[in-house]
């Protein structure tokens, strides 16, 4: 496989697919690229000229937030037939992914067993529970979720997982899948010149494909990744431990963390907040102020809040919370942070929103440019939300 | 001999249908499952002309003509197999969804993660 946005680089744990489950993957995200280029633009055109005119016709306005756009678009049948080939289309790729993976799962287990020299370490603990908000529901339609296992050091999660984002971001995280944590060293590193991290946690980083920039950003640092999946994190390991990142990862949930008090300078976490509930939202964010020393620095990337969104982009962007299994993406993206950081113990002028630019460069040029639905980095821009303590 | 573990192929979860009958969701899932298929089966004939090309291996003509063997005759039925159990896997899904009893409403899991209740 070539090492460019049309397709992920190879490395020594993820599965290798045959022909024809290479071009079935690939088929899946021509399949996205189509969706995204093709069909989701004539939602815009759907609610301009026949979903609004008709919620004015019948309330005499126009529609003043998401709920109301919503209750005229889910009636309108080009928003019906885009929503019904989207949610496919995230069916299509795992069962896709899932193929060589269920093909060779014996042999992945056992290369994921032969530990590298990059000096990582992988820590499980079979007694932590799996929380209910992440067992209430397959997250993003990974059937079995992050933390099923049907076999004895199971590896499948991860492996599905690792194939499943790049098809996902159609490439736009780059050859490694490692666009939002790049993208956050890339900010701090040019607007924190003087952050040194000696301790770098990365909170439920499934298999690592985000914590890798840091540890390379800043090989003098001890850096480590927890997340409640065991599976993901043998594979987060192998992972590691195949591209030469010295990552420790460990059985825990981000909400109370086995760490010591003010042990570590920089706490992070991608695309995590969404996927836990209101209550362990605050926890987290209370641990991230626990665990940070003096000066230290937390920075969390997501999709965008929808305050500063029309209510129509807020509606398209909102699709995943009930149609792609993520329950509580709508309301963490009108989360208050500065409040929630308060809550965590967080100084409140002390808390940052931003918009970082993405780090991986040479896909700028196919990118849509806009965020909604279905384009999975697609805006070339990642939003921080973070605070110093 | 024991089985080989089987991956849980349905998401946890109710699935969402977007037209007034959920049937027409599904017949649009098994038409873009076929077209994947297609373009598998077009890829893999490209691969195959490309480098018959490059070697000068066979013809046209031979393509046409070729007749097939009784392993040759399993063999493609068995693909055939695969190849309708990838188009209509959405039925599959929905009666694992039965068999797992996996039916709750998707307001529960809403429900869960709003509520102010600890965890």
């Amino acid at each position: 496989m070539q090492t460019s946005e049309l397709e992920q680089r190879q490395h020594a744990i993820l599965p290798a697919p045959n022909h024809d489950e290479l071009a079935r993957q690939q088929f899946v995200r021509s399949f996205k690229e189509h969706l995204v280029a093709q069909v989701h633009p004539g939602n815009r055109l759907a609610y301009e000229r026949r979903a609004k005119p008709g919620f004015i016709k019948k309330r005499g306005r126009v529609p003043q937030t998401r709920f109301e756009v919503g209750e005229t678009m889910t009636q309108d049948p080009h928003y019906r037939m885009f929503s019904a080939l989207l949610r496919t289309s995230q069916e299509m790729m795992w069962s896709a992914a899932q193929q060589p993976v269920q093909r060779d799962l014996d042999q992945l287990i056992e290369q994921a067993k032969k530990t590298g020299d990059s000096g990582g370490s992988l820590r499980l603990d079979p007694t932590l529970e799996v929380p209910r908000y992440h067992r209430a529901v397959d997250i993003h339609c990974q059937p079995g979720g992050y933390h099923t296992e049907i076999a004895e050091d199971d590896v499948a999660p991860g492996a599905i997982y690792d194939r499943a984002v790049f098809i996902y971001a159609m490439g736009q995280m780059g050859p490694d899948n490692a666009d939002m944590g790049a993208s956050a060293v890339a900010w701090l590193q040019e607007n924190h010149p003087d952050l040194k991290p000696a301790r770098i946690l990365d909170l439920g980083c499934a298999v690592g494909h985000s914590t890798a920039p840091y540890a390379e950003a800043w090989p003098e640092a001890e850096t480590h990744g927890i997340d409640v999946a065991a599976p993901m994190l043998r594979y987060a390991h192998a992972r590691a431990e195949a591209l030469g990142a010295r990552v420790h990862f460990s059985q825990q949930n981000a909400e109370k963390t086995d760490f010591e008090d003010a042990s570590f300078d920089l706490v992070v976490s991608h695309i995590l907040l969404h996927e836990t509930s209101a209550t362990a939202l605050r926890n987290i964010i209370a641990e991230c102020h626990r665990l940070l020393k003096p000066g230290g620095m937390m920075l969390h990337a997501e999709t965008p809040p929808y305050k500063n969104l029309e209510p129509f982009d807020a509606f398209m962007l909102d699709w995943d919370t009930r149609n792609n299994n993520e329950p509580f993406w709508g309301r963490s993206h009108e989360v208050d942070y500065v409040e929630l950081s308060r809550k965590g113990g967080f100084d409140g002028d002390k808390v940052f929103e931003t918009m970082a630019p993405s780090a991986y460069q040479t896909a700028q040029a196919r990118r849509s440019k806009v965020f909604q639905g279905g384009d999975f980095g697609g805006g070339g821009l990642w939003f921080l939300y973070g605070a110093q303590k | 001999m024991s089985e080989k573990p089987r991956l849980k192929r349905k998401a946890k979860g109710e699935r969402p249908y977007f037209h007034d009958d959920p049937a027409v969701d599904k017949l649009l899932a098994m038409l873009m499952g076929l077209t994947g298929e297609v373009s598998v089966l077009r890829d893999r004939l490209d691969t195959v002309e490309r480098l018959a090309a490059e070697r000068n291996l066979f013809t046209q003509d031979e393509i046409e003509n070729y007749q097939p063997d009784e392993e040759a005759l399993r063999a493609r039925a068995a693909r055939r197999e695969a190849l309708l159990s990838e188009v209509t896997r959405i039925i599959q899904a929905e009666l694992e969804g039965l068999e797992d009893d996996d039916q709750g409403p998707y307001e529960e899991a809403l429900a869960l993660v709003h509520d102010d209740r600890p965890d």
